[in-house]
This record gives C-alpha cells, structure tokens and sequence, in this order.
C-alpha cells in the first residue's frame, strides 16, 4: 500500500515551523519540501536535479505485484481455517462457520440492508467532515493569529475518545440517522483539520510571494494555489480520518439503534450467535479495506503532479 | 527630485526610490538593514543592482515589490507612490522550482496571474503561448514544470513575468541556480527580451560579471546598513557579446572599480 505521506502529526499546530527559509543548497529537490511533516529532514534532496519521469526500475508485472500484495492474506485465512478448524471453543467458532453465517445473512438480506444503512452514515458524515475540516482548515493555516487562538481548543476536543461520547450525542440528539452522522463528522473532522493547516503551512513561501507580487486575488489564490499545495497533506489526513470513521460507525450503532452493522454485531453477540459476530466485524473489516483501495485509486488520480514530480 | 527633467519619454523614471530605510527588530535586537537609498530607473533602462551576499539585496527587492513596506522614504512607480504589489510590476524569482506550480503546466503557470487581472481563458492561453514562445518554449505549454531543466524552468517563469505586462520586470539572482551555460544562454535571451519589447529591467545580483554584461546601469550597494555607493553607466550598448563584451577595457575599468567599492568596507 503507499506509506502514509503524513500521518495525522500530533501536536502539530501552530507550532509546524516551515522549515524552508534555509536557502542553502541552491536547488533543493521539492522532494524534501513537499513531504511536509512525513520526511521533511530526510531523503529526496541528495539528487539535487530533478527527475522528468518517476524512477522505476524493472516495472514488475501486474501478476507479480497482486502475487505480492496478497500472498501473506491468503496464508493467514488458510491458518486460520486450519486452525479453527477444531475448534470447540463456543467464543471461536471456526472460520467455516463464520463464513456460513456471513453468506447466509448476506444472500438474505440482513447485513445488506445494514451495511448500506452503515456506510450511507459513514459517507455522509465523512463528506460533512471533509468540507468543514478542509475550508476550516485553509482558513486557519493563513491566518496565524486565528489559528493560535483556536489552538489549545483544537487539541482539547481532539484528545476526546470519539467513541466515548456517542451516548452522550445520541442521548441529547435522539437515534435518529442524523446524530450517527454527526458523530462520525466530529471523529474525523479533527486529522482533516490538523492535517490541512500543516499542509497549508507547508506551502511554498516564494509561492506565497508570487501570489502576492502579481496580486492574485484571495478566492483564486485558495482555489488554486494553498487548496492544491495543501492537497496531499488533506488526503493523508483524510486518510487517517477513514478508519475512525468506520470505528465510530460501527459504535454508534452499538446504542439504541435497530440498524446497521454494529446493530448486527451486537445483536447477534448478545444472542450468542457467535460465528454472525465474528462475520459482521470480519464484514466491516472487509469493508474497511476495500474503501482504503478504493481511496489509494482516488488518491493516485488526484494528486498525478505530485507522484509524477518526483515528489513523493 | 528633478521632476522637470525633460518630458521626452526615454527619460520618464519608471522607478523611484528616495530615502529608503529597513529595519527588522526593535531595541537590542535592532537591525538596520538599508540606509537612506536612492534609486532612479528610466523606462526601457536595464539596470542591475550589485551588492554581496548578506548586504540586503533580498530585503531591497521584497521593499521595492510592494512585499515589506520601508520605514522610511518613498517608492514611486510609474508615478504612484507604492504601499503593496503595483500591477506595473512583476517579479521572477531566484529560485523557479519553487515559484512555479507542479500542479500547473506551463501554459496554465504563464495564464495563471492573468485570471486575476480578470482576463477571458482564451486571452490567457493566447497570451501564455505567445510569451512562452518569446522565451524559446513554443510548443511547451501542456508540459509541467518537473518535466523540465532548470533553464526551462526560469524561461517559464520569464515568460509569466512578461506576460503579465508588468512595465518593470524585478529579477531577483534569476540566474543563480543554473549553470554556467544556460546562465549564459538566459542573460542573452534576457537582454534580446529587453531591446524587442522595450520592458525595464531591475536585475539584482551578486554577480559583478553579469550585473555589468547585463545592465546600463549598475548601482552597487554596500556598507551596513546597506546604501547606494556608487553609479556606474556602462555604455556597452545595445550589441552585447558575452566573449567580446567581457573582454572590452572599459569592461575591466567598470569591474575594478566595483571591486575597489566592495573591498574597501
């Protein structure tokens, strides 16, 4: 899977110095650059030049990168099988049984309807996020003196176990859809937040400069000169924000809800039926990592300069 | 302060500066870093300034560029006293990879600034096109920067400048980071750019060779805080050989003497 470019950097705001005014060498890669708080000291700078195309030696084939990318998936499900196999644990049921239950309940409808209940939560909540975290974000990694103000507060709210206030924010707003999607948009909300304003940090200070001599105007100059420049920072953090997301779908489904996949898991663990709990998180587990290909394909065609540069 | 000079347009100042000081910090941590400095750039003049490294080049720039505002004097441009970026004014950076946008290809780099000037896309792109075929790049606009040699990369970034139709063009060690040949090659294409379309040109270097190759006029600043010490008219004219130029006596003279000025503090 790609690494990370910049996990959500704890602690990271306002504080973020930018690190370019050095000025020694006299064409640093934008390698070192624009790795912002990921490899920012490391790596990238010894070519000095600037590669035109992505270095690649030997390609490998498309078989043998799947080959490598799922042998180690397949070993540990077919352990498992084995393993489980004889199981008579009532709590370890084997994977047989568990993927019985998860076929049945999948052919007749009763995780579908929950698993679209569940992402539909995931989605909207994860969108509502992205726009408040990014234009906020934005907002806050320019204006230094707002940003240092809301700072403590930011990393207040941040510290706050997500899943620990679910039943607090379902007990005040009711079981509704609405008070799922508010929570998940309040879990991720923060590493999209914390990862924009480092990213907006990050840019360029001779872009800034540029922006400024030749007067570009303030909605065009966040359009399409902090937004992009910020860009890979805000889809790492929306990268990290994707699993809590799923984490607190899946609790907020725990309380008083009669839908989606927690429901499922609950439910059926708390009627012993155990191989239905192990398939439903094995389902949301499943789920997870397909959202995260299906992210790294996103991600790939989003920011092509910035793979394309030689920058990452 | 000779505002009654002549009327003729080959002698309208473009660029005036009287009186300019800096400085950073306050108190103990007090920091003049320019002096009183005085400066006149005629239109369609090519004037370099030449200090050392450290002397305050960098700040003078972000002063006359509208970005730092002076503690004192004025700054006039093309009549208006500046308080920020003036729009007659346009800047090309020491250091292109970092003022050229990779998620931008050229084209769109060179047509970006126009958006803001409130041009159409298809007078942006036309323009681009034009100025990044003046700079020897016809045919590159679907290129990104990365794909392309530091050279290039300045080129574009000239190519902006110009674009943007900016009476005066700011170049701040625009050839600092390329090497020698394509240094070489960027000044004459700079000097060519100059004499076709007539724009002034306020070169800052630290670079005694190129400020004189370049310029009409080179200004050298020194001392700390920095001022103006001395003028130099070149008087090379417009024909400029990079072999047969440098070797003129008066090349020699000129080049003593700023030595001599930079040595002596």
């Amino acid at each position: 899977m790609t690494s990370a470019t910049a996990p959500a950097s704890p602690g990271d705001v306002g504080t973020q110095a930018n690190g370019t005014t050095s000025g020694t060498g006299s064409q640093p890669s934008r390698a070192s650059r624009r790795g912002a708080s990921g490899g920012r000291a490391s790596g990238g700078r010894a070519s000095g030049g600037r590669q035109a195309a992505p270095r690649r030696k030997k390609p490998p084939t498309a078989a043998g990168q799947l080959l490598q990318s799922t042998w180690l998936i397949v070993v540990v499900l077919v352990l498992w099988w084995v393993l489980s196999a004889r199981s008579t644990n009532f709590f370890i049921p084997s994977l047989q049984q568990i993927l019985e239950a998860l076929g049945t309940d999948l052919t007749n409808g009763v995780i579908a309807g929950g698993a679209l209940y569940s992402l539909s939560n995931l989605f909207v909540g994860l969108a509502i996020a992205v726009v408040l975290g990014v234009g906020l974000g934005l907002v806050l990694g320019e204006v230094g003196w707002l940003r240092r103000v809301v700072d403590p507060v930011i990393h207040f709210f941040r510290c706050i176990p997500q899943a620990a206030l679910v039943p607090l924010i379902i007990g005040t707003f009711g079981i509704g859809q609405g008070p799922k999607m508010g929570t998940i948009a309040f879990a991720c909300f923060w590493p999209i937040l914390l990862n924009t304003i480092d990213g907006v940090l990050g840019v360029e200070p001779t872009v800034r400069h540029f922006s400024k001599v030749y007067r570009v105007p303030k909605p065009l100059y966040f359009r399409r000169v902090v937004l992009p420049a910020a860009l890979p920072q805000i889809v790492a953090g929306v990268r990290v924000a994707l699993p809590i997301g799923i984490t607190v779908m899946v609790v907020s489904e725990m309380f008083a809800s009669t839908e989606g996949l927690g429901f499922y898991i609950l439910n059926s663990s708390a009627t012993f039926q155990v191989p239905q709990t192990w398939a439903g998180a094995l389902l949301v587990g499943v789920v997870g990592y397909l959202l995260s290909v299906l992210f790294v394909f996103a991600e790939r065609r989003l920011l092509r300069w910035y793979y394309a540069s030689g920058a990452k | 302060m000779t505002i009654q000079d002549s009327p003729a347009a080959a002698t309208t100042h473009v660029m005036q500066v009287r009186g300019m000081s800096m400085s950073y910090g306050t108190g103990a941590a007090f920091n003049p870093i320019l002096q009183d400095l005085d400066l006149d750039v005629v239109a369609g003049e090519f004037v370099s300034i030449v200090g050392p490294s450290g002397v305050g080049k960098t700040t003078l720039l972000r002063c006359l560029s509208g970005l730092l505002t002076p503690q004192a004097g004025t700054i006039t441009v093309s009549g208006d006293e500046v308080h920020g970026p003036h729009p007659d004014l346009a800047v090309v950076f020491q250091d292109y990879s970092r003022s050229l946008m990779p998620w931008m290809t050229t084209r769109e780099n060179v047509a970006f600034p126009l958006q803001g000037k409130g041009l159409g896309k298809a007078e942006r792109n036309a323009l681009a096109d034009e100025n990044l075929a003046a700079v020897g790049l016809a045919g590159q606009g679907d290129k990104y920067p990365w794909e392309m040699s530091g050279g290039m990369q300045q080129r574009v970034a000239i190519a902006r400048a110009l674009a943007y139709q900016a009476k005066v063009l700011l170049m701040d060690e625009p050839f600092a980071s390329v090497d020698a040949q394509t240094r070489f090659d960027l000044e004459d294409l700079v000097l060519k750019l100059q004499h076709e379309l007539g724009v002034t040109i306020l070169l800052v270097t630290h670079d005694i060779d190129e400020a004189l190759y370049l310029a009409d006029k080179v200004v050298v600043i020194a001392e700390k805080p920095a001022t103006v010490v001395d003028v130099i008219e070149t008087g090379f004219g417009e024909d400029r050989d990079q072999l047969a130029t440098k070797a003129d006596p008066r090349f020699a003279e000129a080049r003593a003497r700023i030595m001599h000025r930079l040595k002596k503090d």
